[in-house]
């Protein structure tokens, strides 16, 4: 059921509302769980950004990470060495996402599908990672990089407060306009690539160019939370981007709900703060992790996002596949 | 909107910055202690570090406490991973508030919690990651409770070219952090020698050949091999050693592994009999001074099984409880972080060198001893042919 | 040396010959690839130990009961779990199988998570020397054991009955149903043989690599690595490929600089996708637009 023309203004209400409220959460908590919170912007981010391409765009590529990766090395490169100011480094680190999705589409485009382009972009990561840790120089290796201390304004960026209204903003905006991307005529093509890329073609449609700006986009966003995780843990180093990430962004995905924007969110909430409540039993948590992943696929094979939706139509959206 | 921001701005203000207290975590019978280590992830295996530690906790309770107070270990998981061991570290602080922080294991995580644990003020005692920016530059509250990665590094080294007509020397190694803070500091000391390593190897984590590396390093022909690898990698690497008639050119390896536990893996003694280890106490892992340590760990892990691990943390757990003790039954954190400073040449009873801190000094074990087979039997040197 | 890196390096390509091989079955028969195949290997490791050191079974019958043990484990995954969400999107396949490796990887990190454990080795013989060429018991039983099972694997598809009736489903699943083959049945077995042969893996590298929860992760990249060379879904491809690539680890390391031993299968993953995407054997089944 679509919803009606009332719920769609709610909709957009609720949209601005969320954050707004959002804005009293530094109030509310100890550092602890503000560190936790600005986990989940992040990782909404990641999800965002790699449901784009595996959800919208319906390929099935792994250089998530690698993005994520690039984003924040090209971060904490322009402040240490570069002197930049974070702030700065965002579009930056988005740009160097961009580049990297620019990369991965290529191998798209070269007619690398599913599992082909599964495995080669994972073999992206794995390299880039590699990359890393020898390319000692710029990435100061296996030691990592520390973020110098910095302030905007007067405000400590060391503070977890002062970063979750960084972070909220970027990753509002992200989320803004990567559903004005889906809503235009371009998300439009992404998704008829995704349900029958052939007949998109033939309906005069230059689909490489639609999966190129698919990959580009994914990019942008995933290297902009790479900056933020940057900034985050002061402190980048290789072990950071590494298979596990990939394959907890991939659940993010998963559990969240394909395709879906709201999933994203739903997602990168849960898959962050449950193992937080795992804490509690030390050494539990691959187990824990694997039986919720199974759990929600043979329960709720729509994601997080098919719960809400229904409840009510307010929550439907037009950018999975059904 | 952007009155409402200003609103905001404005409480921000206010809610900024919860300084830290001097008697968080303490209560009249008990001190809360956070305890960070990877119990979970492909690094769990550190984690029996800390287990040796909290065993030596139950023991001072079940001995009265310090000063009539119960030290409750705050067991937090960091997986390895600097995000995770972030979170822990601040849930231990904001969440738990506990009085102090002892442990980690990953250098990796103990480099990103630094500034958070020195922006809150606590003490922080270092049980097992042996990274030397940790704890320097020095920070007021942060204290390395055992051997740097400089101090290892430097005695494989020293260790190295103790032996007669020692000029070429080999290095293999993983390419990650652990591997480096033992190797880069043993090449630096190498390099005053003025000696070159011949070869420089790397063997990852997770391979099960050593063969390529192996051949190279028979073309370098080196006097002695210095080896940062992983339990499993160590094997595997003087199991192939000994397959290609190599095994008479001596190894040098880290503290993370040991000699008795090496033996059972690789099943014979021809194999690790030229095997040397870092080994920081006072006896081997099976000799009688480190057997009451051991018996304490099993007796409150009965699971455990023992080895250079479980008793990594076990130094630092010693001075812990000395400054505690001496600190007073009216402890604050930074009167026990004045008797921390005070602590000068203490004889742990387990840590082969003593553990001294200053005030400007907080790495307070400035090297360690070196474990290799004698007569068949594991024993703790001093230098090559000199017992400890 | 290139001699003696070569009989490492087909050591080491016979195991992942292994895991290309079982890789490939499955993905033959279902379209599915086990991201969480490395588990599965360890599991076959993990549960010889169990049997052979923990309760004194001696090691043949315990290898066959091991295989036998990841048959079945095999068998109700793609039952219980795979079955299930077939209606789902596709990718929930790749996730369902990466989460079933997380809990078999969790369990053994409970029950041996911080321990290297030592597996007897099966084949103690000293080794022999040819000259200078060095090869020792275990490359001997590694390399011959696999060569009898792809033998016996390769014979069964080519000339049973069963071997046609795998070749019929291979071609059209549609087509093998109409003839009355049971394909839900079928697919359930496939998954029982590539968890099996995973296993025989697992068992022949644990006495070489001792015995640790994440002793799987890297063999499910050179399986990848071996299969994508060897051309995607091709059987005698996957070995080939797999052999090819450990020999070509050992050569990069040797020749060029032990660091790229690890990073070998990645950059065979790139190459080969980016310069003949159907790798030695495959066919071509390329998207064109």
């Amino acid at each position: 059921m679509m919803p009606t023309q009332s719920q769609l203004r709610l909709r957009t209400v609720l949209f601005w509302m969320v954050p707004l409220a959002l804005l009293a959460v530094p109030l509310l908590v100890n550092s602890y769980v503000q560190f936790i919170v600005n986990s989940v912007l992040i990782y909404a981010l990641v999800t965002l950004g790699f449901n784009f391409v595996i959800g919208n765009l319906g390929q099935l590529a792994f250089a998530n990470t690698a993005f994520f990766g690039i984003g924040a090395y090209a971060s904490a490169i322009a402040t240490t060495s570069l002197g930049l100011p974070w702030l700065a480094t965002i579009p930056l680190a988005g740009v160097a996402g961009a580049i990297g999705g620019f990369l991965a589409s290529g191998a798209a485009l070269r007619g690398i599908r599913f599992y082909y382009l599964a495995i080669i972009t994972l073999a992206f990561g794995e390299l880039m990672r590699w990359l890393y840790v020898h390319a000692k120089s710029v990435t100061g290796g296996t030691d990592g990089l520390s973020l110098p201390r910095e302030t905007v304004m007067g405000y400590s960026l060391t503070d977890d407060r002062v970063k979750f209204y960084v972070f909220l903003v970027v990753t509002v905006l992200l989320f803004k306009a990567t559903l004005n991307l889906l809503r235009s005529h371009v998300g439009r093509s992404i998704m008829a690539v995704r349900e029958n890329e052939v007949a998109t073609a033939s309906l005069g449609i230059p689909t490489s160019r639609v999966i190129v700006t698919g990959f580009i986009w994914s990019g942008f966003v995933v290297g902009c939370a790479g900056s933020l995780f940057a900034l985050h843990t002061s402190y980048v180093f290789p072990e950071s981007f590494g298979m596990l990430h990939l394959i907890i962004s991939f659940a993010m995905v998963l559990v969240g709900g394909l395709g879906s924007v709201l999933g994203a969110v739903l997602g990168a909430a849960a898959l962050t703060v449950l193992p937080e409540y795992l804490r509690s039993f030390p050494g539990m948590e691959e187990l824990f992790f694997g039986l919720i992943v199974i759990a929600v696929l043979l329960v709720l094979p729509q994601g997080l996002a098919s719960l809400l939706r229904r409840v009510s139509p307010i929550f439907v959206e037009r950018f999975y596949r059904e | 909107m952007k009155r409402t921001m200003k609103v905001f701005a404005g409480l921000l203000l206010i809610a900024l910055p919860a300084t830290a207290e001097e008697t968080t975590g303490l209560t009249e019978d008990t001190i809360k202690i956070g305890v960070m280590a990877p119990f979970s992830g492909n690094a769990a295996s550190y984690s029996k570090a800390e287990i040796g530690m909290m065993a030596y906790y139950e023991k001072i309770n079940e001995e009265g406490g310090v000063n009539g107070r119960m030290l409750i270990a705050v067991q937090e998981d960091t997986a390895c991973d600097p995000a995770k061991g972030l979170a822990a570290v601040k849930k231990l602080i904001s969440q738990d508030e506990v009085f102090m922080l002892h442990g980690n294991s990953c250098s990796g995580v103990a480099l990103a919690i630094r500034p958070v644990v020195e922006d809150a003020g606590l003490p922080w005692v270092i049980a097992h990651a042996a990274s030397d920016s940790i704890s320097n530059p020095l920070a007021p509250n942060i204290f390395h409770g055992l051997p740097t990665g400089s101090a290892n590094g430097r005695a494989m080294a020293e260790f190295v070219l103790t032996r007669p007509d020692t000029k070429r020397v080999a290095i293999i190694e993983h390419s990650n952090d652990w591997a480096h803070s033992y190797s880069d500091p043993a090449r630096a000391y190498l390099k005053e020698q003025g000696i070159e390593p011949v070869a420089d190897q790397t063997m990852e984590r997770g391979q099960t050949d050593a063969t390529a590396q192996i051949l190279k390093l028979r073309e370098a022909q080196p006097d002695f091999i210095i080896a940062a690898l992983y339990e499993a990698e160590t094997a595997i690497f003087l199991r192939d050693l000994k397959k290609y008639g190599m095994s008479d050119i001596p190894v040098m390896g880290t503290a993370g592994t040991d000699l008795e536990n090496t033996l059972k893996r690789v099943g014979d003694l021809e194999t690790v009999q030229n095997y040397f280890v870092i080994h920081s106490y006072i006896d081997s892992l099976e000799g009688a001074g480190l057997k009451p340590w051991g018996e304490m760990i099993t007796k409150y892990y009965p699971d455990e099984q023992l080895s250079t691990f479980s008793f990594a943390s076990l130094g630092s757990a010693v001075a812990v409880v000395e400054a505690l003790q001496n600190a007073g039954p009216d402890l604050t954190r930074s009167k026990f972080i004045a008797e921390l400073e005070k602590i000068n040449s203490l004889e742990t009873g387990i840590l082969s060198h003593p553990i001294t801190f200053t005030a400007d000094d907080h790495q307070g074990v400035k090297g360690s001893a070196v474990a290799g087979f004698v007569d068949g039997r594991p024993t703790v040197l001093r230098a090559w042919g000199e017992r400890y | 040396m290139f001699l003696q890196l070569s009989i490492s390096g087909l050591s080491q390509g016979a195991i992942y010959a292994l895991v290309a091989l079982s890789l490939t079955v499955v993905y033959r028969s279902t379209t599915i690839v086990n991201f969480g195949h490395g588990d599965f290997v360890m599991a076959g490791a993990f549960v010889s130990y169990v049997l052979t050191v923990m309760l004194g079974i001696a090691f043949l019958p315990a290898a066959v009961l091991s295989v036998l043990a990841l048959f079945i484990l095999g068998l109700c995954f793609s039952r219980g779990l795979i079955r299930p969400i077939r209606g789902g999107p596709h990718i929930g396949f790749a996730l369902m199988c990466i989460a079933v490796g997380f809990v078999m990887r969790g369990i053994a990190r409970i029950v041996w998570g911080r321990e290297v454990l030592p597996m007897p080795s099966v084949f103690d013989m000293p080794p022999i020397f040819l000259g200078n060429l060095i090869i020792t018991g275990d490359a001997i039983f590694i390399i011959g054991t696999t060569a009898v099972l792809l033998i016996a694997f390769f014979a069964v598809l080519a000339l049973t009955d069963v071997g046609k009736m795998v070749q019929a489903v291979y071609q059209s699943q549609r087509g093998a149903q109409l003839i009355g083959i049971n394909v839900d049945r079928f697919n359930d077995v496939t998954w029982g043989v590539g968890a099996a042969l995973g296993a025989v893996g697992g068992i022949l590298i644990a006495p070489v690599s001792l015995l640790h929860p994440d002793i799987g992760a890297s063999f499910l990249i050179k399986g990848f690595a071996a299969m994508t060379l060897g051309g995607f879904g091709s059987l005698h491809g996957a070995v080939i490929g797999a052999l090819l690539l450990g020999v070509a680890e050992q050569y990069a390391g040797a020749y060029i600089n032990t660091a790229l031993i690890d990073i070998t299968a990645y950059l065979v993953i790139v190459i080969v996708l980016l310069v003949r995407p159907h790798g030695l054997f495959g066919r071509k089944s390329v998207v064109k637009v």
